[in-house]
């Protein structure tokens, strides 16, 4: 065995020990750390190796196969679930969206994730929509590049056609495709969409707004004036790597964020709406995985009244 | 006790933790990150403070290097994408990852039963390692042992892939 091979072997023991969450031996950890010039490579190899398998398990049984004919429910889908192993499965489990469609009969189909779920529809003509959990959209087969997106989270990658643009309609507001990637939430009236590739023109018509990668745009109400902002374009989408990335963002808007994506709400309390946060929270398996992740993360903690949680600056806590 | 106090107290331990987890000359600035994000006076305890800060520690280690991975991914991806243009559709990537899903389950199958069944449960169901031994009635350096070799398994592939 080389020694390679030993260092990894060692490795792996380390980074399975350490799922367990009561592992303590932290100073035995940075012992071997210290003891070889090679093995943090080699731990930082092993951490990257299940990363990968992690992708490779979550890779969606029918992704980009032609939309199934409709009928009523759907297919049995497998749930890969990925327990714990702190930052490194935490981006974990991708529970693959069940899919129902409505509206048989050639008239528009519904396509609907429930809470937490993800859900990859490929479009006739090679473009992709990538729902988050607790989103309903409805596509029409007779009108292939006009996609309504009724309530969530969506992901758009576009294959762009300059002689049949692509439509999203969003909570009453039009988005014309003119590129690739970008990605709109729409929720309890409000609606943003973010650029990541390419460009999307907002109401296209007299007062259109044109946006390119890295801006992204939120209306809060039906009818009310948008607002344009700079976002991190890697960052846009990022829920569907299971993680999500801020750049000085509002604690209120990373609540909502939470709560579309571990599928239960979640409530503010205190100042902590105001706080501010830079940098990535990673997904986990369950919404307690995900929100002790985040907790510490975001100075706050989150505590269960049933489905709900609450949201609450960790330096109010003392009283 | 505040977390922010045994920070303190713990400062030797974690800044040598962080160093020799890959912070280099960084530890002191990431402890004052962890530091600020463990605000003062928590009065709700954590079962094992010191240990919930190495582990937030472990976390902020990882985290930092999983962003930096996948933006260079992502950077890379651009590149690849519009170099290659419509010759490398993404479908055909999601083709060539079932493709392998099916042979890592191979892998994980032709290792036994007990090492599928383990993996399985801990990784893709989420039971706990104690509990898997339990319900197995083996000890948990048993699970141990049979997660590594599944760990070993995939990571071999992933070579083989790699080298492909």
């Amino acid at each position: 065995m080389s020694s390679n091979e030993e260092m990894d072997e060692a490795a792996r023991l380390w980074a399975i020990r350490m799922q367990d969450p009561s592992f303590d031996d932290w100073d035995g950890f940075t012992a071997w750390l210290e003891s070889h010039p090679a093995h943090l490579a080699r731990y930082e190899h092993v951490l990257a190796a299940d990363d990968w398998a992690q992708d490779l398990f979550r890779t969606p049984p029918s992704a980009f196969e032609p939309a199934p004919a409709p009928h009523a429910g759907g297919p049995p889908r497998r749930r890969w679930a990925w327990p714990a192993m702190g930052g490194l499965l935490a981006a974990s489990l991708a529970l693959l969206a069940t899919w129902t469609m409505l509206g048989h009969d050639g008239g528009a189909q519904e396509f609907v994730t429930g809470p937490g779920e993800h859900r990859t529809i490929a479009l006739a003509d090679g473009s992709q929509v990538v729902l988050n959990g607790g989103t309903r959209i409805s596509l029409d087969p007779r009108a292939p590049r006009a996609v309504a997106l009724a309530q969530g989270e969506a992901l758009f990658t576009v294959r762009h056609d300059e002689a049949r643009p692509f439509v999203v309609t969003a909570n009453g507001a039009t988005l014309l495709d003119a590129g690739t990637m970008f990605n709109v939430v729409s929720q309890n009236g409000a609606m943003r969409v973010a650029v990541a590739e390419g460009a999307v023109i907002y109401e296209p018509g007299p007062g259109q707004v044109r946006l390119d990668p890295g801006d992204a745009l939120s209306v809060s109400a039906r009818g009310a004036r948008p607002v344009v902002s700079r976002v991190n374009r890697a960052a846009v989408g990022s829920w569907q790597q299971r993680q999500l990335l801020y750049d000085d963002a509002t604690l209120d808007d990373v609540a909502l964020d939470l709560a579309r994506n571990i599928g239960q709400p979640v409530r503010v309390a205190g100042d902590a709406g105001r706080m501010r946060f830079t940098g990535a929270l990673m997904l986990g398996d369950t919404p307690r995985q995900t929100l002790d992740r985040a907790g510490p993360l975001l100075g706050v903690r989150f505590e269960a009244r049933g489905d709900v949680w609450t949201m609450t600056p960790t330096h109010a806590m003392s009283q | 006790m505040g977390l922010q106090r045994i920070i303190l107290e713990q400062r030797p331990r974690l800044l040598r933790f962080l160093a020799a987890r890959g912070a280099g000359d960084e530890a002191e600035d990431l402890l004052q990150d962890l530091w600020q994000r463990m605000s003062a006076a928590t009065t709700q305890p954590v079962a094992d403070p010191v240990s919930y800060l190495f582990r937030a520690a472990e976390n902020l280690m990882r985290d930092r290097r999983r962003s930096m991975m996948s933006r260079e991914r992502r950077e890379h991806d651009w590149h690849d994408s519009s170099d290659r243009g419509e010759d490398h559709p993404q479908g055909e990537r999601v083709l060539i990852a079932r493709e392998r899903l099916r042979e890592a389950e191979g892998v994980l199958l032709g290792l036994g039963p007990r090492v599928d069944h383990v993996f399985r449960r801990c990784r893709l169901e989420g039971a706990s390692q104690p509990a898997i031994a339990r319900e197995l009635g083996i000890s948990l350096s048993s699970v141990e042992k049979d997660l590594q070799k599944a760990y070993r398994a995939l990571a071999d592939l992933k070579a083989k892939f790699d080298a492909e």
